[in-house]
């Protein structure tokens, strides 16, 4: 008996080897063809500001944490992890044997010159505000990795699975330069086999890669391609496998190939128009008529074409849902708005507003700034659009609120952290705090929300903040993006982050 | 002699152009650190970077810096990249000759040819549909026009790819879209001054020696009339350099213009200054080159060189 079930344990044990033997020796197949609209100029995290860049970064190179295609947390390199009693010190244990594509040892040390690299001033990294409570990095042996924090954070878990945190190799790029960007050395299951600027890229399996997202296919070729219609036509030619960035008015003709379909995974980017809370604007009747004046059901159908959806909470769908909290939609009615204006003593035509919106920055954005223009006149306010290019744009939604001349500005934001687009926004006087806004018991939850630890804590926490800014409407809230892919019937197991993120993990070709 | 005088000249232009060029760009609105900074970045972090790119220097040690940049590589960076401008230039440029000059090149064969038909048969049907087509020509918008061929050539027909820049077949539909214009305006041109000169007496002459009509059309009026296309297609080339802009777009090439217009958009400065005053340049030397041209076309023009 005793020997039947040892053979059967053997059986099974084998049948198991066999299984992910198999699986180990599954080789990498088909090259997946995509089309993207923006231009990467650079894939060095430190750098990077493109979904594009991201998706590249993901493949290519490795963090202690990643996000998952719902932008849920999951170890990485990092086995372990965990917070000193004081929580000034947080730990993680990393796998040990790991190598960058060259052969240099992913240990404790590169990961924590990795880091160190991005804090250094020198650098000039675009991201070392967002990571300064990180304070400094030491290695401990080979498998553990200490940092030293600024400040305490809880929020550390988002920061580090975020690809501006990818471990780069150093040494490598010190030796390569500003070429390291287009030929990044990292560990992830792919690398770059080249890259002609503007023009495009080419991705293929890093056979040193042994963690547990082994590449699926033989090489991954983007092209670059800005313009909409070209690049739609190459997915209608059969050239490319997948588009991103389908423009509203393309869809159905993508819908109707044999070949391939629109998909329309979920964005966090959040689109509004941030208020100027001074002048008539710091009156919370008038904010509250301006969010009754707006039919967010017709924008999103009639102008995006079904790219949105109405906005039920400060920050889009994927931002931490576990924290994220949504409300019942705001209704559209002119009537309760007018009262309201009337209510705040101005008569018909009295109140004058102008905003500001980019022209090609979001999905028909100029378009809807005269829909806005036309619903706040018929609630009887004086309102001026000014369309502006982005630069000019730039300018205007980045400066003080004293020294703004308008009252609004149309503004999107994603960012996987609630801390991070709370606080930045929210907090009296921040620098990023473009609307003015202030509320003493805001200040206090959003610093104590940084502090916690707890996700119970923080879900507390955070869902009182975005009661509290939801009913103060310091924005007039709009509309959640929709993403917009086209996608060939012959490609498997695609997905897509929230923030727009292409995710190869499972990709294969039929 | 000329060729030194007029380089000489060339030198204040350039200089000039630099100042101008470098002084707009600083103008342009937005600031480049704040948008590479994002739009949640706070004042310390746009400050930061703005130290990092050297953007709180003063004025004149900016552009002292931006001059230095013109021969040593290293001290003209891009902002976005931190490659050397000169490097990202050199790689995108070759793309945007091949379209130019391919596109002015079959401009001027395509657009002479068909001025010689006009010229020949003046109101025949040749020239009735040549016209119509040089009207359009002319008047076609190059982004349209280029949407439309995409349309019939790379999704219905399948004969030529849609967009990108790594096969020679790429380059057909961009040199195609792009040659419309120099085509249209040539054949104007050189079906007027042929006409213009078929009656002059040295063309009997020709005839007198028993030539045949096209022989005389061919070997002794065109000469003439390509004159005045030389000088148009310096013009023209100038502005394709510019149009180029409008096609790398439209069918993807990666390109100067493609980068410039990146460029602008990301604030990134160096590019936008050294890209331009690389266009300026290349004007300076074909102005040059169609001023020479002409010489050699123009006996007349020498002699009134060197009367002054």
């Amino acid at each position: 008996m005793r020997n039947l079930r040892r053979s059967c344990h053997v059986a099974a044990l084998s049948a198991g080897v066999s299984i992910m033997a198999l699986q180990v020796q599954a080789q990498p197949a088909g090259t997946l063809r995509i089309a993207v609209g923006a231009d990467p100029a650079t894939f060095d995290p430190a750098f990077n500001d493109l979904p594009v860049g991201n998706a590249v970064d993901l493949a290519v190179m490795e963090g202690l944490f990643r996000l998952d295609p719902q932008n849920n947390v999951q170890k990485n390199l990092a086995t372990d992890y965990a917070f000193s009693p004081d929580g000034k010190v947080f730990t993680v244990k990393i796998r040990t044997g790991r190598k960058f594509s060259n052969g240099d040892p992913l240990n404790a040390e590169a990961v924590a010159a990795s880091f160190n690299r991005m804090l250094d001033e020198k650098t000039g990294s675009i991201y070392r505000g967002l990571y300064a409570s990180l304070g400094t990095i030491k290695a401990v042996g080979e498998d553990t990795v200490e940092f030293h924090l600024a400040e305490p954070n809880g929020h550390i878990l988002m920061l580090l699975s975020n690809t501006a945190a990818s471990i780069v190799n150093v040494k490598a790029l010190q030796a390569m330069g500003a070429e390291y960007g287009r030929k990044p050395v990292g560990s992830g299951p792919y690398m770059v086999e080249k890259f002609i600027g503007g023009e495009g890229f080419r991705l293929v399996p890093n056979p040193s890669y042994s963690g547990d997202y082994p590449a699926t296919l033989k090489a991954i070729d983007f092209t670059v391609v800005p313009e909409d219609g070209s690049r739609m036509a190459l997915l209608e030619t059969g050239s490319v496998d997948v588009v991103e960035r389908v423009p509203p008015e393309s869809m159905p003709a993508i819908n109707a190939l044999k070949d391939a379909k629109v998909i329309n995974p979920p964005s966090m980017f959040s689109i509004n128009m941030e208020m100027v809370l001074r002048g008539p604007l710091a009156d919370p009747r008038v904010r509250k008529a301006l969010n009754l004046a707006i039919d967010r059901e017709g924008i999103t159908k009639g102008i995006l074409g079904g790219l949105g959806t109405p906005s039920v909470g400060m920050v889009g769908p994927g931002t931490q849902d576990e924290l994220r909290k949504t409300f019942p939609p705001i209704s559209f009615d002119p009537e309760g708005a007018k009262k309201l204006i009337a209510e705040a003593g101005y008569k018909p035509g009295q109140l004058t507003l102008s905003f500001t919106c980019p022209t090609g920055r979001y999905i028909k954005d100029s378009q809807v700034c005269q829909a806005l223009a036309g619903s706040f006149e018929n609630i009887g306010i004086k309102a001026t659009p000014l369309v502006v290019d982005r630069g000019t744009w730039t300018k205007v939604v980045g400066m003080e609120p004293a020294q703004r001349s308008d009252n609004m500005g149309m503004v999107g934001r994603a960012t996987a952290g609630m801390d991070y687009t709370l606080y930045r926004l929210f907090f009296t006087g921040v620098g990023a705090n473009r609307t003015g806004y202030t509320n003493p018991r805001v200040d206090a939850l959003l610093k104590e929300g940084r502090a916690a630890t707890d996700p119970a804590k923080q879900k507390e926490i955070y869902g009182e903040i975005q009661n509290i800014v939801w009913s103060d409407q310091p924005f007039l809230f709009l509309w959640y993006q929709t993403q917009a892919l086209g996608v060939a019937n012959r490609v498997q197991g695609l997905a897509i982050q929230p923030n727009e993120t292409l995710v190869f993990d499972k990709v294969t070709l039929k | 002699m000329f060729v030194l005088k007029r380089l000489g000249s060339a030198l204040p232009t350039l200089f000039a152009v630099s100042l101008l060029v470098f002084l707009f760009v600083d103008l342009i609105p937005g600031d480049p650190a704040q948008i590479l900074a994002g739009p949640t970045a706070s004042n310390e972090e746009i400050e930061s970077i703005r130290k990092f790119l050297g953007l709180n220097e003063p004025l004149l040690t900016r552009y002292g810096q931006f001059l230095r940049g013109i021969w040593d590589p290293s001290a003209a960076t891009s902002f976005r990249t931190h490659r050397p401008v000169v490097v990202e230039l050199s790689e995108r440029l070759p793309n945007t000759l091949i379209v130019s000059i391919g596109g002015l090149a079959l401009g001027l064969v395509v657009g002479t040819i068909a001025g010689i038909v006009c010229a020949m048969r003046p109101g025949g049907l040749a020239d009735a549909a040549i016209t119509v087509l040089t009207l359009a020509g002319i008047s076609m918008p190059i982004y349209w026009l280029g949407l439309l061929c995409i349309w019939l050539f790379a999704v219905n027909l399948g004969w030529l790819p849609a967009a990108g820049a790594s096969t020679p077949a790429h380059f057909v539909l961009p040199i195609l879209v792009i040659a419309t214009r120099p085509a249209a305006m040539f054949s104007r041109l050189v079906a007027t001054s042929l006409l213009e000169s078929m009656g002059k007496d040295y063309l009997d002459t020709a005839r007198a020696k028993g030539l045949s009509e096209t022989r005389v059309v061919l070997f002794h009026a065109l000469r003439n009339s390509l004159i005045a296309a030389v000088s148009v297609a310096g013009v023209q080339f100038g502005g394709m350099l510019g149009g180029s802009v409008v096609t790398e777009t439209v069918f993807g090439i990666p390109g100067v213009g493609r980068l410039l217009v990146d460029a602008v958009s990301r604030a990134d400065y160096p590019v936008i200054q050294y890209a331009i005053l690389m266009f300026a340049f290349f004007f300076v030397i074909i102005n040059l080159v169609t001023d020479l041209l002409t010489q050699w076309l123009d006996p007349r023009t020498r002699d009134q060189e060197r009367a002054i």
